[in-house]
């Protein structure tokens, strides 16, 4: 519908001829510069009329405009001024009003500055290029015998040499704008509403959801109430790992969060709340929504104190006690908050009962410091929550979870509840050091491979069985359990599920003695079953303790430390699945796979 | 006298033979031989059934106005923040710094596409603030209308730091589509039409950028800002706001998509035609001098008295 109804011709040399026939040329004197700058613009037909245009922008779909003739423009609105046609009066370099603009050689007040100028911001105002002979004014500055330069300027046709142009045309408003629809009482809105889907401001400032539900209890995600009518905040890390105080905490969302504070002893220790135990003990929090729901204090579980060598002792607290930060010396300050833990208790009908927390109080020594707070809060059921197992999977591992591990007794396989104490690896100190200090213990995860080390200084290996011996302690871990459940939920008293982890140290047969340079688990596992929910199942786990066989110091190749590794490998040993027919073709011949593909 | 050729015209002999011979069990080989190695050829020189095939198309793409900044202002890592989310600016207290933003998008060509995202963002300091790294998330809506219908939200990442405190950072770059796998051909592909940022949630893990990040990419359709030489301008007088330039544009971009049925048949079709051609031209070669020559024995008849039907 939208072919324009211009005519085009095919326009070979005849053309030529109609160049600048009406050239109307004044000339001043000025230097020459040298830019080139065109400027273009479309060719508006005087009154636009409401033909079938070719809207390439989004016309208003609301009935209630006819363009050309508003019903009931808004008076700021008002009609469009009749636009600009001829190229000689279009002038856009020429923004100060009877004042000269430097540069610009279209501005008709320029006529003395005219010397001053050196080159023309505008040099060239044109019509639509499509048309076969469109209307030009061009200015250049040209320098004449005397050395002086002159402005030329000229109106004229330019002849356009291109085959396909568009030599008359009599579709109204075809290489203009379409006429933009009026704003109107009825259709403003609807307009408004169009052309501006994203702005600013926006954003609505919600109503927490909390007060619009009708139920007495919390639902998941919701923000918890305290009895001041404030939120229950737990501070979390936001766009940088800086504690955010205003976080608020979710009903039923398990969170566990790091974040960093920076202090100044001197001036925060007993004045930033963050650091003080009772911000986070001092709490009445709503058991439900309502005006009239039960408040309920949050109880003192346990205070575990820290020392700044990171022993920690528990401390036997009375109710309501409080241990303020205490700045004892410019530069330690003591029962600063390290680490927080509540434990909600909920109800089925949404209501929470109970809430302990448990927090870590540290002494921290430095004048100034980045200080680490840790922030955790579990929400367990009213009744059995406390002794709820968590299962790495249901039934076959999944990745990313902790292996389940246990040791033989006489009655079957004694298993520890407590996701923490399972097969464990050593994890990588700032001291290094194999032999000192207290070791961290990462657990083992399932299907994640993983390394880490420390290092064994000579002089300290000299009396070899101790050192074997400790350096073997060092990488299994305290405890170091004997078998390792084949499936997550492999149950304790059938034995058969459990794999004994197969060792292939021999302590008997040391002679002489061997320091165990790495600690490496092998773990072999396979996916079964569906290939929509596979079930992982390990299938053999062997320990492969490496000893040296040649002195230390050849070993270690000159330097007085020998770096001793701990590893964990997953190999998966089961079939990957292969693409194919659900059913083969009894045909003999083979056929790909995809042989058939949009068919299949 | 020469002679030359006043006329000519094919005379047509008809081999006729019994269903139980050798010349009728020659017909079927030759039939299988003609039509069915094509396929096999056409299939195994690859690229039989179209799988994958590209279009261009400009996107409509509108900036939605959110935002989120992050600069830190010295090297021990304090940092002013701001974004377009009101519960993340509560939750930044002291750390809140409300810039001064101007946004133009622009439509170049007129052809009511929006080309390009004119962004000045001044950030006013403190006396004792520089800032040595810059971290700003926009939100775009982009649309793609030709094959199938996208619809979705997403977004474009800059991250800048310098060990130099800055006065200004200029960026200019391209918003670019990332697909993982190719679109469907047709429908609604809208799975992604939600919120990157979810502004309305009061929690500070929402606005977490590792988590919005992630999440972000998980994703099998995402566009990235390439801005391949952020300007970082050193240099900021006393007093005066730190700048961001940004300009982005949104050019026409080449979406692969799985094409559709009748598509895939018809190039299968173009190539199977083309090899069953010289198939055909071969065997009938083949079968001319079998029966012409009588190396299977066919009854010929001749056109003898052609009957006029």
């Amino acid at each position: 519908m939208a072919v324009s109804a211009a005519v085009f011709c095919l326009l070979f040399l005849f053309n030529a001829a109609t160049t600048n026939e009406n050239t109307t040329s004044y000339n001043l004197n000025t230097t020459l510069g040298d830019q080139n700058v065109t400027f273009n613009f479309m060719e508006n037909d005087t009154t636009p009329q409401p033909t079938e245009f070719e809207s390439t922008s989004p016309t208003p779909s609301s009935t209630s405009t006819e363009p050309p003739q508003p019903a009931e423009p808004l008076p700021a609105s008002g009609r469009l001024p009749t636009t600009v046609t001829t190229v000689d009066s279009v002038c856009p370099c020429d923004l100060h009003e009877s004042v000269c603009d430097i540069n610009c050689c279209c501005d008709r007040v320029c006529a003395e500055e005219l010397s001053l100028f050196t080159s023309c911001s505008v040099d060239r105002v044109s019509g639509s290029q499509q048309l076969c002979s469109g209307d030009v004014a061009s200015y250049s500055l040209r320098i004449t015998i005397d050395g002086y330069s002159e402005l030329q300027a000229s109106v004229g046709e330019e002849p356009n040499y291109d085959i396909l142009c568009i030599q008359s045309q009599n579709r109204v408003g075809g290489l203009s704008h379409p006429p933009p629809a009026l704003p109107t009482d009825s259709s403003f809105d609807s307009l408004f509403k169009e052309f501006t889907s994203f702005m600013f401001g926006s954003e609505e400032r919600q109503v927490s959801s909390a007060e619009l539900q009708d139920s007495s209890g919390y639902q998941y995600g919701e923000v918890m109430l305290t009895a001041d009518r404030g939120v229950f905040l737990l501070p979390a890390a936001a766009i940088t790992a800086d504690c955010v105080d205003s976080s608020p905490a979710g009903f039923l969302k398990d969170q566990s969060s790091v974040c960093s504070r920076r202090v100044t002893l001197q001036q925060h220790c007993s004045s930033l709340p963050p650091l003080s135990m009772n911000t986070y003990t001092d709490i009445q929090l709503l058991a439900g929504k309502n005006e009239d729901a039960a408040v309920i204090p949050v109880q003192v579980c346990s205070v575990v104190l820290q020392s700044v060598e990171g022993t920690q002792t528990e401390l036997q607290i009375s109710d309501g006690e409080d241990l303020p930060p205490a700045l004892l010396d410019p530069s330690l300050c003591a029962n600063v908050v390290l680490q927080v833990a509540y434990v909600m208790k909920y109800s089925p009908a949404g209501e929470i009962v109970n809430v302990s927390v448990s927090l870590v109080l540290g002494s921290v020594s430095e004048a100034e410091l980045t200080l680490e707070q840790e922030f955790h809060i579990t929400f367990v059921q009213e009744d059995g929550g406390e002794g709820a197992v968590h299962s790495s999977g249901n039934p076959g591992y999944v990745v990313g979870l902790p292996l389940v591990s246990g040791t033989r007794t006489a009655e079957g396989i004694v298993g520890s509840l407590d996701p923490r104490d399972t097969l464990s690896l050593l994890l990588s100190a700032e001291q290094q050091d194999c032999l000192r200090g207290p070791q961290q213990r990462a657990p083992v995860l399932f299907a994640v491979d993983s390394v880490s080390g420390c290092t064994l200084r000579l002089e300290d290996a000299g009396n070899c069985s101790l050192v074997q011996q400790l350096l073997l302690d060092v990488l299994r871990g305290p405890n170091p359990p004997q078998h390792v459940a084949s499936f997550r939920n492999s149950l304790l008293d059938s034995p058969m599920d459990w794999l004994p982890i197969k060792n292939n140290l021999n302590p008997g047969e040391a002679q002489s003695c061997s320091i165990p340079l790495s600690l490496h688990l092998e773990v072999q596992w396979t996916q079964y079953g569906s290939l929509v929910n596979p079930q992982a199942q390990i299938v053999s786990i062997k320990e492969i303790i490496q000893t040296n066989t040649t002195s230390l110091e050849v070993l270690s190749a000159g330097s007085s430390t020998l770096s001793i590794s701990s590893s964990v490998a997953f190999i998966p040993v089961s079939a990957a699945a292969l693409p194919g027919y659900r059913a083969t073709p009894t045909i003999d011949a083979k056929l790909p796979f995809d042989f058939f593909f949009p068919f299949v | 006298m020469a002679f030359y050729e006043v006329y000519s015209h094919p005379a047509l002999i008809r081999y006729k033979t019994s269903v139980c011979t050798k010349a009728t069990l020659f017909l079927v080989v030759v039939l299988c031989l003609t039509y069915i190695p094509p396929l096999l050829v056409a299939y195994r020189s690859q690229g039989f059934w179209m799988k994958r095939s590209t279009y261009e198309e400009q996107p409509v793409v509108r900036f939605q106005y959110q935002t989120l900044l992050v600069a830190a202002t010295n090297t021990q890592g304090d940092y002013v923040a701001w974004s377009t989310f009101p519960h993340l600016n509560n939750m930044l207290g002291a750390n809140l710094r409300i810039p001064a933003v101007s946004v133009r998008e622009e439509d170049q060509n007129q052809d009511g596409k929006l080309d390009l995202l004119n962004l000045q963002l001044h950030l006013p300091l403190k006396p004792e603030e520089q800032v040595y790294s810059v971290q700003l998330l926009l939100t775009f809506s982009y649309k793609l209308f030709r094959m199938s219908t996208v619809v979705m939200q997403s977004l474009a990442y800059v991250q800048h730091s310098s060990s130099v405190p800055g006065a200004k950072l200029f960026i200019s770059g391209d918003l670019k589509l990332q697909q993982r796998t190719p679109l469907p051909h047709r429908g609604v592909y809208n799975v992604y039409n939600v919120s990157v940022i979810d502004g309305s949630s009061p929690f500070a893990s929402a606005y977490d950028l590792d988590n919005i990040i992630r999440s972000y990419q998980n994703r099998n359709l995402t566009t990235v800002l390439s801005c391949p030489m952020p300007v970082w301008t050193v240099g900021r007088a006393a007093g005066s706001p730190f700048q961001i330039n940004a300009e982005i544009r949104y050019p026409v971009e080449v979406i692969s998509y799985r094409p559709g049925f009748w598509e895939t048949i018809k190039f299968a079709w173009i190539q199977y035609v083309s090899v069953l051609l010289i198939f055909l031209w071969v065997f009938e070669r083949i079968q001319r001098f079998v029966f012409q020559n009588q190396v299977l024995t066919a009854v010929p008849i001749p056109v003898g008295k052609p009957h006029q039907s």
